[in-house]
Parts: C-alpha cells; sequence; structure tokens
C-alpha cells in the first residue's frame, strides 16, 4: 500500500505527538504524590496484589468516582459516618476498621493520589502490587531471628531501631517490652495474617514510625521473620500491656533509696548543727 | 497542626535566643546575681536532704539526655541486649525520683521555714513550679511511655538535630503523646525563662567562683528586695 507524502507527514506527527504525549501522561503523576502512597496507603492497599486490610485499588474507579474517592480519602469517617452506603460496605469488608484521616491530606492531593492510582491501574504490573515475600512455610529459625530483631539481639540492617524500645510482646521477660506503642503479642491476628502484617511492617504507617522507617526500612527476610515471630506469638501468647511496670517502679525506688543511703555515707562526717549536740551532751 | 510547628518548630528557637541573649546581658549588667544566693546558712538540717539529691539527680538525669542527644547509636547500640536496657532505665528511673523526692524537699524547706520563705522571690516559686513539672512529668514518662532511653534516640534525637542544622523536622515528636509533649515543651520554657532566675548559677559551678571576687551572700529583713545582688 502506497502512503501519499501527506500522508506520511500525518503520520510522522501523530507518532511524535504521541512519543511526546506518553511521558507527559505519567510525568503528571509527581514523585511527591508517589512518596506518598508509598509511606501511607501500601501498609494496608496494594494496586494489583489482591487485598490487605484495605482492598486492591486496581480500577478502583471503576467502582467508585473520582470525585466520591478524593472525599473519600480525605476524611473516611465522615463518609461512613454521613451514611454512605459504598462507604459502609467498605468498612464492612475490613471488618469494621475504619480507614484512618491522615493529618496533612488535602483533597487537592487525594485528587493526585486517585490519579496516581489510575496511572498504575492501566499497567500489567504496577510498582505498587506489594510486597512479594516467599509463601514458603515459617520456620522456628525465622521465629528465633524475628525474636532477634524484636530485642535488639541483631540489628535491624537498615539501622532502624528495634522493637523493644516502644512495643510489649508476651515473652520478653524483664521488665517487658517498650509502652510508647501498641502491645504486639496478637497483632499478627488482629491485622489478619501473613501478607497484611508483611505489608504493615514493610511501611509502617503510624505517624510515630513513618519518619523513622521511611529512611530505615525492614529488608524481606527480616519482615517474614518478624512475621514468624509474631505468628508464634499470636498463636501461644496472650497481650499484657503494662507487663513488667511495677518491677521496674520498685527497682527504681529500690535504687534511689540505695542513692540515698550512699549520699548520707558519703557526707558522714557534714556539718549538722553544734547545738543540739551541746545540749545532749549536758544531759 | 499549627500549634505543633509553634511548639516544636518555633518555640525551641525563641527559648534558645532568649537564653543567650539574656544570659550575656544579665552577665554584663549584674555580674554578681550570678548566683542561686545559698540559703544553706539559714537552715541547714533539711537543705541536705533536699539539695544533695537534687542536684545529683538532675544532673545525672541531664547527662543522660546529653548522651542521648549526641551519641543516639551508642545508646541504641547498649540496649541492644535486654538486661541492659533494663538496667538503664531503672538507673535513670531511680535519679528521676531521687530528683523528684530532692525538689519536693526543697520546696517544703522554702515553706516551712520562715527565714528561708522570706529571701525566696516570685520567680523562686515560679522555678520550682516549672521545675516540678519537668521532673514529674519526666518521670511519669519514664513509667508509662518506656523505654524513653531508645525512643529518645531514635525520634527525639533526630528532631533535635534537625532543629540545630534549622531545617525543623517536627514529624518525629507531632505524634507522641500528650504527656512527652508537655516534658518538651515545658523544658524550652524552662530554658527560655532560666536567664531571668537563680536558674543562672548552673552556668557558673564551679569555675567561675575559683577566680572572681569573693562574694558574702548577707539576708536583710526585707528578703526579697535586697536580691539585687549579695553585698
Amino acid at each position: 500500500m502506497q502512503i501519499s507524502r501527506t500522508g506520511r507527514t500525518l503520520l510522522a506527527a501523530v507518532l511524535v505527538t504521541g512519543a511526546l504525549a506518553a511521558p507527559a501522561l505519567a510525568q503528571d503523576v509527581s514523585e511527591e504524590t508517589v512518596n506518598y502512597f508509598k509511606a501511607n496507603c501500601t501498609s494496608c492497599h496494594t494496586i494489583g496484589g489482591g487485598r490487605l486490610t484495605g482492598p486492591d485499588l486496581k480500577g478502583v474507579t471503576e467502582r467508585q468516582g473520582p470525585e466520591w474517592l478524593a472525599t473519600f480519602i480525605v476524611n473516611p469517617a465522615r463518609v461512613i459516618n454521613g451514611g454512605d452506603a459504598y462507604a459502609l460496605e467498605l468498612k464492612r469488608e475490613a471488618k469494621d476498621q475504619v480507614m484512618p484521616t491522615l493529618p496533612g491530606l488535602t483533597k487537592d492531593l487525594a485528587t493526585k493520589l486517585v490519579e496516581l492510582i489510575v496511572v498504575e491501574s492501566a499497567k500489567e504490573k504496577s510498582r505498587f502490587v506489594g510486597l512479594q515475600l516467599s509463601d514458603r512455610p515459617l520456620t522456628e529459625e525465622d521465629v528465633a531471628y524475628g525474636r532477634a530483631l524484636y530485642n535488639g539481639g541483631t540489628a535491624i540492617a537498615s539501622g532502624a531501631p528495634a522493637c523493644i524500645g516502644c512495643h510489649q510482646v508476651d515473652g520478653t521477660g524483664g521488665f517487658g517490652g517498650g509502652r510508647l506503642g501498641p502491645d504486639l503479642t496478637d497483632v499478627y491476628s488482629r491485622l489478619e495474617g501473613r501478607k497484611p502484617l508483611a505489608a504493615w511492617l514493610a511501611a509502617p504507617p503510624s505517624l510515630t514510625m513513618q519518619p523513622i522507617f521511611a529512611d530505615h526500612p525492614l529488608e524481606s527476610d527480616e519482615v517474614l521473620s518478624m512475621v514468624a515471630y509474631l505468628k508464634s506469638t499470636a498463636e501461644s501468647g496472650r497481650p499484657t500491656p503494662g507487663h513488667g511496670a511495677f518491677a521496674f517502679l520498685i527497682a527504681g525506688m529500690a535504687g534511689a533509696a540505695v542513692i540515698l543511703v550512699g549520699f548520707d555515707l558519703i557526707w558522714r562526717r557534714r556539718f549538722r548543727g553544734v547545738r543540739r549536740r551541746l545540749v545532749m551532751e549536758s544531759k | 497542626m499549627v500549634s505543633d510547628f509553634v511548639l516544636f518548630g518555633v518555640l525551641p528557637y525563641v527559648a534558645m535566643v532568649l537564653f543567650l541573649v539574656v544570659t550575656v546581658q544579665r552577665y554584663r549588667q549584674s555580674k554578681f546575681s550570678y548566683s542561686s544566693l545559698s540559703s544553706q546558712f539559714l537552715e541547714n538540717k533539711q537543705h541536705f536532704w533536699s539539695s544533695v539529691p537534687f542536684h545529683y539527680g538532675i544532673l545525672a538525669v541531664l547527662g543522660g539526655h546529653l548522651v542521648g542527644f549526641l551519641l543516639p547509636d551508642a545508646i541504641l547500640g547498649w540496649n541492644a541486649v535486654p538486661w541492659r536496657l533494663f538496667l538503664l532505665e531503672a538507673t535513670g528511673l531511680s535519679l528521676g525520683l531521687l530528683t523528684v523526692a530532692g525538689l519536693v524537699m526543697i520546696v517544703v524547706r522554702r515553706l516551712s521555714s520562715s527565714r528561708v520563705r522570706r529571701v525566696s522571690t516570685i520567680a523562686d516559686w515560679i522555678v520550682y513550679v516549672m521545675l516540678l513539672i519537668q521532673v514529674v512529668s519526666g518521670v511519669l514518662v519514664a513509667y508509662f511511655h518506656g523505654w524513653g532511653s531508645s525512643w529518645f534516640a531514635s525520634s527525639a534525637s533526630p528532631w533535635l538535630w534537625s532543629l540545630v542544622t534549622l531545617s525543623p523536622d517536627i514529624s518525629y515528636v507531632a505524634p507522641l503523646p500528650l504527656l512527652v509533649k508537655l516534658h518538651i515543651v515545658n523544658a524550652f520554657v524552662l530554658i527560655a525563662f532560666f536567664p531571668f532566675t537563680r536558674l543562672v548559677h548552673v552556668l557558673v559551678i564551679p569555675n567561675m567562683y575559683l577566680w572572681r571576687k569573693p562574694q558574702v551572700v548577707i539576708w536583710n529583713r526585707g528578703g526579697p528586695a535586697a536580691r539585687g545582688g549579695g553585698r
């Protein structure tokens, strides 16, 4: 088939325009939006990787319009409390867990997040398909390694702090784990299993952990071992928030008493006044 | 939140500027007011059991905070073995309780000894209230939100360094519990108030006492009115 010169020119123009337009579409999604999604959304959602705590977001705009989605993302609780039927259905599917309202998330950013989901949904394999963890059975070695990561015996490769600093897990012993964050003994069952817990550990979304772990993420084998350890505690332990707190208080008071006795001994020759001694001696 | 930014991104700078400017200015204008104006001569028995535990306690606790700020990795390394973490935390709690006990004794002594009460100023009482808030909230944080030695190194230290590098990142401290926030905010209010009070003696112990002119503290019956400096 012969293509006329005009036709060839038109075809070239279309191809060039198309080639220029494609990266322009990709560039619409800013790195800031991608990083926000990575830090705040991937612990509960995948795009094409199946359900975690929240639904798989692939093709979500086919289920609800972008405007509805952006409104919901900004303040899920408000939409749910407003009685929206679809939002209530999402809540039921998440076993009554309500998606948190993220501070600083504006309608504009929520709209950009929806655009990112559209772009990623169109890909055969999204970069947010989720952590590709091994499906192999978890072993006793995994549990032991996870326990060592929890209590700091084995350092987390990225330099992230050990979990014991903020979290209690049944069986910690001594004065127990930290009391800044929640007890993690049954977190495996609370988050409903291996995959959601792994996603959580890969990108902790809590506001306290996020700034620390954004630059110090856990590696895949560390996530798997932590999952193994927390699965074992969920199966054999029970949450004991406040474990060791009383013993800790007693130890602190005993330590203070010992130091006070030490002060008295160190300064036993201190000046105590002369009058009382003279009065005593005169009797 | 705006309030978090004001408290953790602005207040620390305001406090440090006040601290530096007023400290220097006060020293230039009123050198001999750099003293705690000891009241040991007026009452000595309770003084030992209040002053000694308080001062050694708070110095050790402040030293611990300083190490956490300067060498956070060393603290996390020490805490990598649970018994060492427990030992450090129990020692910190002991010193905190010692500080609280000493400070309570200091306040009781000020209230119960009429001679000491007479030489106490409004600024002294404000200092005691702020110090009480500081040390009591510190002990409560240690008890209810352990293990502070670990999470101070991973949350508070990066925030403090972000302040030092003039790029405040409040995301590390904004989500912390209310009690921790109270402890942090009160610390900076205390730093801001520091140069206006008897706390300036912290800056001259013990070095300046070694070479400056002798100072004899004699309290007049007027008490607080005589506090422009010893004579």
